[in-house]
This record gives structure tokens, sequence and C-alpha cells, in this order.
């Protein structure tokens, strides 16, 4: 009786076995197959509606770009071979690349070009705003797009080497599948067979492809890791030849397995004093406050405390990769809690001061009592109220006049749109200083000379304004086999694509 | 029986009812803003609003769930916020990934369970004291830390297995062997603890029962009295406690799926909830109750088989 009723059982193992059509884990050892680990799955495959950064690789596997950007982020020819702006930065003309075609055989053209360019403008991606200057897009002649802007953008270019510069196929614009079945010109296709949404994404080399000496493997596996720990033990076994990592916590265990680090800084760590108005926290308005603030963080401790000793300690938020960097911006702001005490003084603070700010563990967990504490030291209390998953909804109502977090180092005119100027997203309070929206002005307008200078300035004033209280840029780190070797790119979470190449 | 099947099923469907109710209402709560998590911090305010307008999440929440219910009785249970793919395509190829898993170490509890528990109730003594402190150590090591010890011994150290991974059985039956051979271990190790607890008092209760001594004095081999007879008895109350594992075990893949990275129901349950993608986790919210339902039934049903009494009560 149990006999059959065993063989019965592990019959029904076996058929579930046999139904399961999932992929995973597929071997590293062969030079044809390249396998990645991955921390977040394809959000969509559909062109209107992508991200980037760390999903860049999927969209780069099946798609191609207008434009592409070497790793120092220097433009380069894509599907676009040349372009060119008229007299105002107005009008960019692109000569587009003749006889590429799409996975399903539609050739790739003007007209289509200019329908995904209008597409991501209009569609649902968190970078549509990059295309907001676009006015119209229209076909001059078949290999000929020409992009009329509202106004000009310096950043337009860089935009087109990413999501905002997707071609997809126009069959696919109204597939049902969209979302998960792309249809691109790129270096390889989706074998949806064997994918599995969200965990595991097959490709195959694309025959046909146009530029076939980009094109390395036969085919690549895309592994999604959401823990941690499975990441590590897939590199300790093997089972991924490149991976980025979460965090740093695990890098002298995967280098012991034999991987390469490959650093790269893409964030700042600290604190955005929001609230430089004082309409929320009439303390913040006096620039002496925000300098308080700076010096009463010990940031390389703090560094060695939340960072775990990867990244480099700094008071300025534009990256090194800026024409606006400067090195001595690195260390303005060294810690003196002493100067800072004297700074509240004077502002009329001798008996400290009261902040709130908002906390969540979305951005760990012992970070908050440290704030507290160094700011403490120097006679700040700050009043933390948990905002869970809201934390950057709340941030950005405004619901805080100040606030730790850890923010992207875009290209400069990105940076300056989206954490400086007065309608910058991480800008609530909407602040304008008129010395700020005049080196803005030159940024965007001046000439090439003028524009890197008015950024040099403009991030040498922010920093003595105290508009920021950063701690250091954190390193990430990408890591890869003795089989793989890796060019990072600038600005980037994860390499790109066609930088990922193997050993021999 | 079949009145007893319908009055299950019925109170099946009331109780998904109920669960889908409450799923939905704490998703609500807990969920924050998940259009600002699809869209990331990149996104301006302006369009994580119109994103949360696209995905209805202005309307109140009654107007929502009565929407999703809707759906959901007509079968449509809509895409993944987070992933585009049609939530019956997510779960249906994840579902057998995790029952392969979670049978398995069910049949391998059940198998190593009847063996430890009738050894210990028949032999007593030292091995039953070692069955018991076996039994206790099962119970009380963390499963997740019983997985990292596997993955670390057999699979990093030795290469039996695969560290991370699931291989199909039709891509290749070892690979698929060397993918599930250590988290069904790691599953069942807990739920063999339970269960030979449960088989030892039942058949030792049993071989004290006046209709062992009388079978025995008829001269049946000791085997078959306990195999044919004996466990017969000690089973229903065994299969009680097997089909609370198996349920239990359905939690358990949770952890287990994400520390040996295996695209399953449990996987995909971590993502979904902690991105608050609300289709996704409704869907597998239905799912598994059907699933525990149904298994529910299905016991019944072997135990009303394996004892008449249970049939006519």
């Amino acid at each position: 009786m149990f006999r059959w009723k065993t063989l019965a059982a592990l019959a029904a193992v076996v058929a579930l076995g046999l139904t399961g059509c999932s992929s995973n884990g597929s071997s590293s050892g062969s030079s044809q197959t390249l396998t990645l680990g991955l921390l977040v799955p394809a959000t969509t495959f559909s062109a209107q509606d992508s991200n980037w950064a760390n999903e860049s690789p999927y969209m780069q596997a099946v798609y191609d770009t207008l434009l592409k950007a070497d790793p120092k982020g220097d433009i380069k020819p894509g599907l676009a071979t040349k372009w060119a702006y008229n007299a105002d930065n107005t009008v960019l003309t692109l000569t587009l690349r003749d006889g590429v075609k799409f996975s399903d055989g539609t050739a790739f053209t003007a007209d289509v070009a200019a329908q995904n360019l209008t597409r991501f403008r209009d569609g649902n991606s968190p970078n549509k705003t990059n295309l907001v200057d676009l006015a119209s897009a229209k076909a001059v002649d078949p290999t000929t797009v020409q992009l009329t802007l509202k106004q000009s953008n310096p950043a337009l270019l860089t935009y087109l080497t990413q999501n905002a510069g997707l071609q997809e196929s126009p069959k696919a614009f109204t597939s049902s599948t969209i979302k998960t079945d792309p249809v691109g010109s790129g270096p390889y296709t989706l074998d949806t067979g064997k994918t599995v949404v969200g965990t595991s994404y097959v490709f195959d080399k694309n025959p046909k492809y146009w530029d076939p000496s980009s094109v390395y493997y036969d085919k690549i596996v895309m592994n999604v890791y959401a823990d941690p720990t499975s990441l590590l033990n897939a590199i300790k076994g093997g089972q991924v030849n490149a991976s980025n990592t979460p965090n740093n916590n695990d890098l002298d265990q995967i280098k012991a397995s034999g991987f390469t680090v490959w650093p790269l800084e893409l964030n700042w760590n600290g604190l955005i004093l929001l609230d430089r108005a004082g309409t929320m926290n009439p303390a913040l308005k006096d620039v002496r406050v925000r300098q308080a603030i700076n010096y009463a963080f010990d940031t390389k401790a703090l560094l060695k405390a939340v960072g775990q000793g990867y990244g480099t300690p700094t008071t300025q938020v534009f990256p090194k990769s800026s024409v606006g960097y400067d090195s001595s911006l690195d260390s303005y702001y060294a810690y003196n809690p002493s100067k800072a005490k004297s700074l509240l003084a004077a502002a009329g603070y001798a008996k400290g001061l009261t902040l709130s700010m908002p906390s969540s563990n979305l951005l760990g967990s012992t970070v908050w009592t440290l704030i507290g504490q160094q700011l403490k030291d120097v006679g700040i209390t700050v009043n933390f109220t948990d905002a869970g998953n809201n934390f950057i909804t709340d941030m950005l109502a405004p619901k805080y006049p100040a606030t730790y977090m850890i923010l992207q180092q875009d290209p400069d005119w990105a940076l300056i749109n989206f954490q400086i100027s007065k309608d910058a997203t991480f800008n609530p309070f909407h602040y304008s200083d008129p010395k700020v929206d005049s080196l803005i002005a030159t940024v965007h307008n001046g000439s090439k000379s003028e524009s890197d200078a008015a950024v040099k300035a403009l991030n040498k004033y922010v920093v003595e304004q105290a508009w920021f209280a950063p701690w250091y840029r954190m390193q990430s780190s990408f890591v890869s086999d003795a089989k793989t070797k890796v060019t990072v790119q600038t600005g980037n979470a994860y390499p790109y694509l066609w930088n990922i190449v193997p050993t021999s | 029986m079949l009145r007893f099947i319908l009055r299950r099923l019925f109170s099946g469907i009331v109780l998904l009812f109920v669960i889908t109710t409450i799923a939905y209402v704490l998703l609500y709560l807990g969920g924050g803003d998940i259009a600002r998590r699809i869209l990331g911090t990149s996104a301006t305010q302006a369009n994580v609003q119109a994103k949360a307008a696209s995905l209805g999440l202005d309307r109140p929440l009654i107007v929502q769930y009565i929407d999703w219910l809707g759906n959901a009785l007509h079968g449509d249970f809509g895409a993944s916020w987070f992933t585009g793919q049609p939530v019956a395509d997510a779960i249906s190829s994840r579902t057998a990934v995790t029952l392969s898993i979670v049978i398995g170490a069910t049949v391998l509890s059940a198998i190593v369970a009847v063996v430890l528990g009738v050894w210990a109730a028949v032999r007593r003594g030292g091995v039953d004291r070692s069955v018991q402190v076996l039994s206790v150590l099962g119970f009380a090591i963390p499963g997740f830390l019983i997985a990292l010890a596997l993955v670390i011994i057999f699979a990093i150290n030795l290469h039996w297995f695969k560290p991370t991974g699931y291989i199909p059985f039709t891509d290749s039956p070892s690979g698929w062997l060397s993918t599930v051979t250590l988290p069904i271990i790691a599953l069942a190790i807990g739920s063999i603890a339970g269960v030979t607890q449960q088989i030892r008092g039942s058949v030792i209760d049993a071989l004290r029962q006046d209709y062992v001594r009388t079978l025995r004095s008829r001269g049946l081999s000791s085997s078959r009295v306990i195999y044919k007879h004996v466990l017969r008895n000690a089973g229903g109350p065994a299969l009680a406690v097997l089909a609370v594992q198996f349920v239990g075990l359905l939690g358990g893949a949770v952890i287990v799926e994400q520390i040996f990275a295996i695209p399953g129901l449990g996987q995909v349950s971590v993502t979904a909830t902690t991105q608050g993608d609300i289709p996704l986790v409704m869907g597998l919210v239905v799912v598994t109750a059907i699933i525990v339902v149904v298994v529910n039934l299905l016991i019944d049903l072997l135990q009303g088989w394996l004892n008449p009494k249970v049939r006519l009560s």
C-alpha cells in the first residue's frame, strides 16, 4: 500500500519537474555564454516606458540606441552615424545608418526613429523628462531625422545614448506583449521560452546584427539575485561570470573566489538641506547654520562606519567626471565641531536648535543614530519620523526641512536639473538664488568654455552656500571572473554590455 | 461523501474570499508610494502622479478591490506592476517549481519519519532517545541555517550540487536533481522532526492495543504487524501532521527559494510583497489558498480511505 503511494508521489514530483519551464544557473564555463548577475529585474521591455541604470543591460541586449557613449561618456555613433546642431542648438539633425533591420524584419528608418522619440517623450519612463525639451521629431528623408527643441538642452546627446534613444520596431508598438517580448535591432534577441520573467533572462545572439564585431557571446544569461547571500553563493560557485553587488560587505570573499573588483563612484551620501529659504525651519535660512551642519559631520568616520571604508570623503555633489569638479572641495568643510558650535552661536542658536528629518530602513538602520549623535554634539537635536516606504514621497512633498539621502552623480546638466535648479526634483522647496540662476543660464546657453567655467563656479558656490552636507562618494562595485574583462561606465550603475568581454 | 466534498469546497471558497479581502486591505495599508518605487528616485513628482493614476491607485480602496475581484472572477488577475508580465503567466511557471520542491520535501520527510518513528517506537531505549534528540535538533535549527550549511559544504566546497538556480527536468534530469536536492533536504529537516515524533507516539500507542497482542498471538511476524496493521492505524494522525507540515513547507519555501535563487512562488512572493506589487501578490494569495484548501481536502479523503470510521463520522 505504502509502496505505490510513495511511487505515485515520486511520479508527481517528476511530472511537476517536467512541467517546470524555467531556466537558471546555466553554465558559465563556456566561452560562448556570458552569465551576468543583476540586482533588479527588467521593469519592462517596452522602449517607451523603459528604465536605465541597473536595467540598461536588458535594454542594450535587444535594442540599439541612436547614439552610444564610450566608457568616459563621450558620444559615439550608434544607429545615427552623424549629428549636427543649428546655430542656437535648438535643431538637431541626425544621419541614420542605412540597411538596419529589426528582428521582425521591419526596416529601421528616419520615420521609425521619429516615432520612437516622441513615444518616449509621451510614455511612462522614469526618465521621460529627458526629452521634455523635444517639440517635434520628423523624418527629412529615409536616413535623416530632425529634432526640434523648445529650448537647447546640453545633455540631449547623452540622453540619446540611453533609454531616450532606444529604437523599437514599429510593429511592436501595438503588441499586447510589448512589456515582455521586445522587438529591437540589437545584438541579441530575448528567448521568451527560456526566460523566467523577474528571475532569469536568456538572450540569443542576433545572427543578422549590423555590427557583429561588437558581439562577443553566442548567448547571454542575466540572472536576478534579490538576496545578497544567493548572489555571493552564485559567485563562489562559479555560476556567474560578472555581476554588480548590492553592497561592499562581501567584497573580500568575492576577491578570495578569484573575482576582480571594478570600482566606480556613482552616488554621494549625506544630507540635503532642503529648506534653504527657512520657510519650514527658519534656522536653515542662515548660511552659517547650514555650514555648521557641514562642519558637524566627521565624514571620514562616517565613510568607515556607514560605507565600510569604500568610497571617498567629499563635501561637493558634482562627481570627479564633471568639468566643475574641484578636488579642494572634497574637504572644504573638514570635521570641526567647535567651529560648528561657534557658527551656530553667531547665527543666534547658541542654545541649540531642533531639526525634523525623515528616516527609513530603505537607506539602512544604523545611519540615523549616527546623524542624531553627530548633530547632537554641536547642539542640534534631530527629531526623526519614520517615513517607511513613503520616504522619498514625503521628502519631495516636501514635509521636512532636511534629510539624509543617497543621490546619483549625473552628468552636469542632468545633475543641475535633478538636484540644483529651481524646478529640480530634489529641490522640492523650489529654492532659487539669483547667482545660481545666472550660472545655470550660462551653463545652458553659453559657449563650451563659458559653460564649463559656469559649472565650476556653480559647484563652488553651492558648496560655499552649503545647500547640501555631503559626506562621501560611495564606491559601487562590479565584479568579474578570470574569464571576463570589464570596463565600467562613467555615470552608470552597470557597465555597458559591449564593454563586458572575454579575456581571451 | 459527495456532500462532504461540496461542503468543504464551499467553505474553501468562503475562506478564499476572506483571505483575499484581508490581504488586499493589508497591502493597501502597507503599500506606501508604489508609483515612486516603480519609477525610482529619478522620476519627477508629476511622472509619479501620472503613473499612480494609470495604475488606478488614485481611486478609493473599496473601488480598487471590487475592480480586482470582478476581474479575478473572470480569470483576469492583471499584470505585474513591476515586470509587466501577466500574473497568470508569472504564477503558472513558478507553481510547478515550488510544488516539486515542497512535494519532494514532503515525500522525503514522510519516508524518513516513518523509518525513524517506527524504529524509535519499536526499539525504544537508546535508539529512541537518539531519535528524540535528533528531532529536537531538527526543530531547533532554523531552516535557513541548514540551507546555508548545505550550500557551503555540498555545493561550494564539494561541488556536488549547484549553489543557486533551477534547471528544468526537461533540460537535464541530472541538472534538475543537482538544483533541487539541497533545497528539498533543507526544507524537509524541520518537517521530518515533527512527523517522526507524531509517528513514534502513534506507533507506541498502537503497540499497546489489544489487537496487536491478538495478531502477535496468531504468529504474524513483527514487521507484518507493524507495517500492515499498526502503521495503518497510526497513519491517520501522522497524515494530519503531514498536511500541516505541507502548508508550513510552502511558507518555508519562501526562505529556501531566496537562498537558492530558485524561481518559485516563494521567491516571487518576497519580491512582490516587498515591492507592493498588488496584482502579483493577490494572485499568489489566491493560488496559495487554493493549494492549502485542496491539500486539506485530499488529506481528509485519504484519512477516510485509511480509516473507515472517519467516513462514517
